[in-house]
C-alpha cells in the first residue's frame, strides 16, 4: 500500500494542516506510520519528510521501549528540546492503525498548546 | 570488562533473532507493525535491539542491533559509536545478497578498515549461492579481510561463533 492510499492519509493531512495553522511557531506537522513512512505533512519550510518520518518512528519506538522497561505504561508524548526549537512526538492509535504524529516548532511555541493540539489530532484520526 | 558489538544487515536477516538467541536477558526490542508489504514480515525494528551476554573471565558483551532499512541509517551511525566490532548479517534468500552486502560496506566504509568485522550469511542451505568465496571476493575488492561464516541465527552456538570472530580479530590486533 502506498502511503497516499493509507486510510489515515486524508484525515491526517487535514488534521496536520489545521494544527499547523493553529499553533504559533509550528513549522512542520508530520503524520507517519510507526515503521517510518510519511502519510501526510504540512510545513512552512521545506523539510525531508521521508527522513523525519524515519527519525520520529525511531524516537517513538525508543519511547515505547523505555516506558515498557521502566513500567510506566505506554508513551504519550516525547519532546526533544533543542536550542532553536522543539520536536514533539506523539504515539497515537487510529482504529487499528498505530501512527506517530510529530510537530516541529520554534522556541516561541507553547508546549502546552502543542500537547493539546496533538490530543485533538489523535481524536480526529480516531474518529475518521 | 564491557565490550560492544553491533549487528547490522538486511531486513529479515535475523539481527533481532541473533541477539535474542545469545542474550542472557530478554532483549530490549523496538519492533513495530510493518506496513511495507515488500518486507514480508509482520514487525520490523525501527530503532535498536539490545541484549548482553556474560562470557568467561568477567567479560560482558553488549549486543546492539540496528534497523535494517536504509531509511534508518542515522541509527546505524549512532549505534556503531565505540563498538569493538560489527556483525553484518546477510540473508542469502534475498534477490541480490552481494548487492545487500555492498550497502553496508558503503555505509560503514570509513570505519571498516579499522573495525573488527564478520559477515554472517543466513539461509545458505536453501540458497547456497552466492558462496562464502563470492562474499570474500567482494570484501577483498575493498581490501577487507573480514571472515564470512554461514550461520543459523536461531542457534546460540552460531551467533557465538560470530562474536568469537570479532573477539579473535580484536585480540590479534592488540
Amino acid at each position: 500500500m502506498k502511503p497516499s492510499d493509507h486510510p489515515c492519509a486524508a484525515s491526517g493531512a487535514r488534521a496536520g494542516q489545521e494544527l499547523l495553522d493553529t499553533i504559533d511557531g509550528a513549522r512542520t506537522v508530520l503524520i507517519a506510520t510507526v515503521d517510518g513512512f510519511p502519510l501526510a505533512v504540512a510545513q512552512r519550510q521545506p523539510l525531508d519528510a521521508d527522513r523525519l518520518a524515519a527519525i520520529v518512528s525511531s524516537i517513538g519506538a525508543l519511547g515505547t521501549a523505555a516506558s515498557r522497561e521502566t513500567g510506566i505504561g505506554a508513551p504519550r508524548c516525547l519532546v526533544v528540546e533543542s536550542t532553536q526549537g522543539r520536536l514533539v512526538v506523539r504515539c497515537v492509535k487510529a482504529g487499528t492503525h498505530e501512527l506517530v504524529v510529530a510537530v516541529l516548532t520554534d522556541t516561541q511555541a507553547l508546549l502546552g498548546r502543542v500537547w493539546t493540539a496533538l490530543a485533538h489530532v489523535e481524536r480526529t484520526l480516531a474518529a475518521a | 570488562m564491557d565490550l560492544k558489538i553491533v549487528f547490522t544487515g538486511t531486513p529479515g536477516a535475523g539481527k533481532t533473532t541473533a541477539i535474542a538467541a545469545l542474550s542472557d536477558l530478554a532483549p530490549i526490542v523496538t519492533d513495530v507493525a510493518n506496513t511495507d508489504p515488500g518486507l514480508g514480515k509482520a514487525v520490523t525494528t525501527v530503532s535498536m535491539d539490545y541484549g548482553h551476554v556474560d562470557l568467561d573471565e568477567g567479560v560482558r558483551v553488549r549486543l546492539f542491533g540496528t534497523p535494517g532499512q536504509q531509511r534508518f541509517d542515522f541509527m546505524w551511525r549512532i549505534l556503531v559509536e565505540q563498538a569493538l566490532g560489527l556483525v553484518i548479517l546477510i540473508d542469502n534468500s534475498r534477490p541480490d545478497p552481494l548487492a545487500d552486502l555492498r550497502v553496508y560496506l558503503d555505509a560503514f566504509a570509513d570505519l571498516l578498515p579499522r573495525m573488527n568485522c564478520v559477515v554472517g550469511v543466513g539461509r545458505t542451505l536453501e540458497c547456497p549461492v552466492p558462496t562464502p568465496d563470492d562474499f570474500a571476493d567482494l570484501l577483498a575488492e575493498r581490501d577487507l579481510a573480514a571472515p564470512v561464516l554461514a550461520v543459523d541465527v536461531r542457534e546460540r552456538r552460531d551467533v557465538l561463533r560470530l562474536i568469537d570472530a570479532i573477539l579473535s580479530q580484536a585480540e590479534a590486533a592488540a
